[in-house]
């Protein structure tokens, strides 16, 4: 039994003037351990938008000094008593929730990830006051309920953004019936997005993709969707539409997408813009001439992530990544929030060389 | 050839949404799918207030007369039908016509047919303006013509068709039964509707209102449970707790942000409105985040198919549900629809057809 992992991660320290995208390593108290805990040496750390909306605080106060990152590969150090699925040397993945209450209806039904008592990766409080630190890190600790084991077919360099990209936009698709005969619609073909054509596609589902980066067409074609257009109205035919959009402009009216829905379609964001930019103003009559719906989603249950590797594993899907160093990560930063990415960036633990 | 005169109580000055004036028009051109007939009863509708009043939009089509919620006998029908023959007692909603051969319309979706003709207030291909209910007679396609059960009284059954299909289609389609919890918000013509039917179809019934005056009525109506949204917290009782929440909502409140009713629904659950305010009340502004806590979704409906129309009539006729109306000749339209307007109706207003007598 392993007791002598360090946790030590890039984290943003709050002592001014460092910008926002400047990182320093630094040691930190992981939660205590518990019987239902799953320790993991982190190899691999999926940069999320996610990571830039908290550390530009753009989604409100963060709790700094705070180390981001929650799209988790790495091997398994030691495991509580109560974990039986799991065993060190394995290598698992961790998304962007890591506690739950585990007995409330929601987590009593598979939707542990909307227990209202759930913890996310990084920025969270455990209920004993440790504050959770994320992946660009050497190490985590866990819930096992929160723990997804890697099938060996699927690399870790492309397993771990299928623990928040993959898995946000997976979970929506199953639940609302993405498959053959539907008519699938993603808004915004970046990390996200571009796992949302993937699975898709993989589901059986026709695909059309929308996208205001026209030198990202060729790429779309290659994963496989059916249709690329830039906002052209389509007559209300599609099920389904994820929107990835994580900036609302207040002039383009949600009707430029509700109007595109099938009866009874649903318009389901996943994309979380900062808390200053809300939804554009909505009238009670654009839901009228489909009955259509609009919601959200978030993230996925263990259910849903174990169902969503199974698919990446048996039809071979790859996500479109470009991986650097740890020691990178504010390159990879500033390249999420500059959109340059394609179509994430996967940093590689380097921390214990240090 | 018609024996029917077709005469209304209309709008024709829009500076006087309230004053009505009786005026004849031309019926629409009678077609072989056609189905007339001489009516005895209308409903009073939000939607005529919203129309009358311009509040959904200026009006071109004057004059105008309004109502959706008709009963009337068959006086004769097209070469097409066989449904219905003269003598039968039948009901028109809030359509009259669609295009009957889209996707839609052929999957049991006519109510969301792109090409829609709407009771009131819209144009026929041939140009005729559609003129509603307030009035001695109508023409409609057959698949908007409905039988009325024999144990629905006329003035039970003419509310039914707006107000009552609006809130039916979106509880069937959502599953409310046995085992589910649906909340209704406001308790008005459309809200009594859906408490009744969703206590029918054997759901439990969480009905909010902000009228003091109506809570005992909720509860005799038979909700299970009946919730003053004066308090502020009013929500926080029951979080997670509804399957579907039927918002009757007519005019949103900017202090009353959507997350407090999404706040109420378990995972997945949805927020349907049937409300539909004036064109210069938008929905309170919302944030993506409020939409994530349970997934839930905020939705419409509009009224419903005639599959769904037929099976509420069953339902009701089966289970004795009938409305809380009040009943006024049709000559006093004026003082109804004020009523409707000021919120004071309990729960529907129904007029009498007094123009001229049916046999």
């Amino acid at each position: 039994m392993s007791n002598t992992i360090q946790f030590k991660g890039y984290a943003l320290t709050g002592k001014y003037p460092r910008k926002w995208s400047d990182l320093q390593v630094l040691s930190y108290q992981p939660k205590t351990f518990q019987p239902d805990d799953v320790e993991i040496a982190i190899t691999h750390c999926g940069v999320c938008g996610s990571d830039v909306h908290t550390l530009t605080q753009g989604w409100g106060k963060s709790k700094l000094p705070l180390v981001v990152g929650h799209e988790i590969v790495g091997k398994v150090v030691r495991v509580g008593d109560n974990v039986k699925d799991i065993k060190a040397g394995d290598r698992v993945g961790v998304g962007a929730q890591i506690g739950s209450c585990m007995h409330c209806k929601s987590c009593e039904s598979d939707y542990e990830n909307y227990c209202p008592k759930g913890i996310p990766t990084y920025n969270g409080e455990y209920p004993d006051g440790v504050i959770s630190q994320g992946g660009y890190s050497t190490a985590i600790r866990a819930h096992q309920q929160f723990v997804f084991p890697i099938p060996h077919e699927i690399e870790s360099r492309h397993a771990a953004s299928m623990m928040c990209a993959g898995l946000t936009v997976y979970s929506p698709l199953k639940t609302h019936g993405a498959g053959p005969g539907k008519k699938v619609g993603v808004v915004g073909i970046g990390g996200l997005g571009h796992y949302a054509v993937l699975w898709a596609k993989a589901m059986g589902a026709e695909v059309y993709a929308f996208t205001h980066d026209s030198s990202k067409m060729d790429d779309i074609k290659k994963m496989g969707a059916d249709h690329i257009d830039f906002h052209k109205p389509l007559s209300r035919a599609l099920d389904l539409i994820i929107s990835t959009r994580d900036v609302f402009d207040q002039n383009m009216s949600l009707d430029t997408y509700l109007s595109m829905l099938f009866v009874h379609g649903k318009f389901v964001t996943v994309g979380l813009p900062d808390a200053n930019n809300v939804l554009p103003e909505t009238h009670a009559f654009s839901f009228v001439p489909s009955g259509c719906f609009l919601g959200g989603s978030a993230i996925g249950s263990k259910k849903e992530c174990l169902e969503m590797l199974d698919l990446a594993r048996s039809k071979k899907i790859k996500p479109w990544i470009e991986e650097m160093p740890m020691c990178d990560v504010k390159k990879a930063l500033e390249g999420v929030k500059q959109n340059k990415v394609r179509y994430r960036y996967i940093l590689t633990q380097d921390i214990e060389n240090k | 050839m018609s024996e029917l005169e077709f005469k209304g109580y209309a709008l024709t000055d829009p500076a006087a949404w309230n004053e009505f004036s009786l005026v004849s028009y031309p019926p629409k051109t009678f077609l072989a799918d056609d189905v007339e007939l001489a009516i005895t009863h209308c409903g009073i509708c939000g939607s005529d207030v919203h129309t009358l009043t311009q509040g959904w939009g200026g009006l071109s089509h004057l004059p105008l007369v309004v109502g959706h919620e008709i009963i009337g006998i068959v006086k004769r029908v097209g070469a097409n039908v066989s449904e219905f023959k003269p003598g039968d007692r039948v009901g028109v909603g809030a359509q009259i016509a669609s295009c009957m051969e889209c996707k839609r319309c052929k999957s049991g979706n006519e109510n969301y047919c792109m090409k829609m003709i709407d009771t009131y207030n819209d144009v026929y291909p041939d140009g005729v303006i559609t003129q509603g209910g307030y009035s001695t007679a109508i023409r409609a396609h057959q698949q908007f013509v409905f039988h009325i059960p024999e144990a629905i009284a006329s003035k039970d059954a003419a509310t039914m068709l707006c107000a009552g299909l609006t809130v039916f289609s979106p509880l069937l389609r959502n599953d409310a039964g046995p085992g589910k919890k649906v909340g209704v918000i406001g308790i008005g013509g459309l809200g009594h509707y859906a408490v009744l039917f969703a206590k029918a179809l054997g759901a439990e019934v969480y009905a909010f209102t902000h009228s003091p005056s109506k809570l005992d009525d909720a509860k005799k109506m038979g909700a299970d449970h009946v919730i003053s949204t004066h308090d502020d917290d009013f929500y926080k009782a029951y979080d997670g707790e509804l399957d579907i929440l039927i918002s009757t909502i007519d005019v949103f409140r900017p202090d009353r942000p959507l997350k407090v009713y999404l706040s109420m629904l378990g995972v997945h659950g949805k927020f349907i409105n049937v409300g539909l305010p004036d064109h210069n009340n938008p929905l309170p502004p919302m944030h993506a985040f409020d939409l994530q806590p349970n997934g839930a979704f905020i939705g419409g409906s509009h009224i419903g198919s005639k599959t769904e129309c037929l099976e509420m009539l069953r339902v009701a006729a089966e289970r004795g549900v009938k409305p809380w109306i009040e009943e006024l000749p049709m000559s006093q339209a004026k003082v109804a629809i004020e009523a409707v307007r000021s919120g004071k109706v309990r729960y529907r207003y129904v007029l009498t057809q007094d123009i001229a007598p049916v046999q």
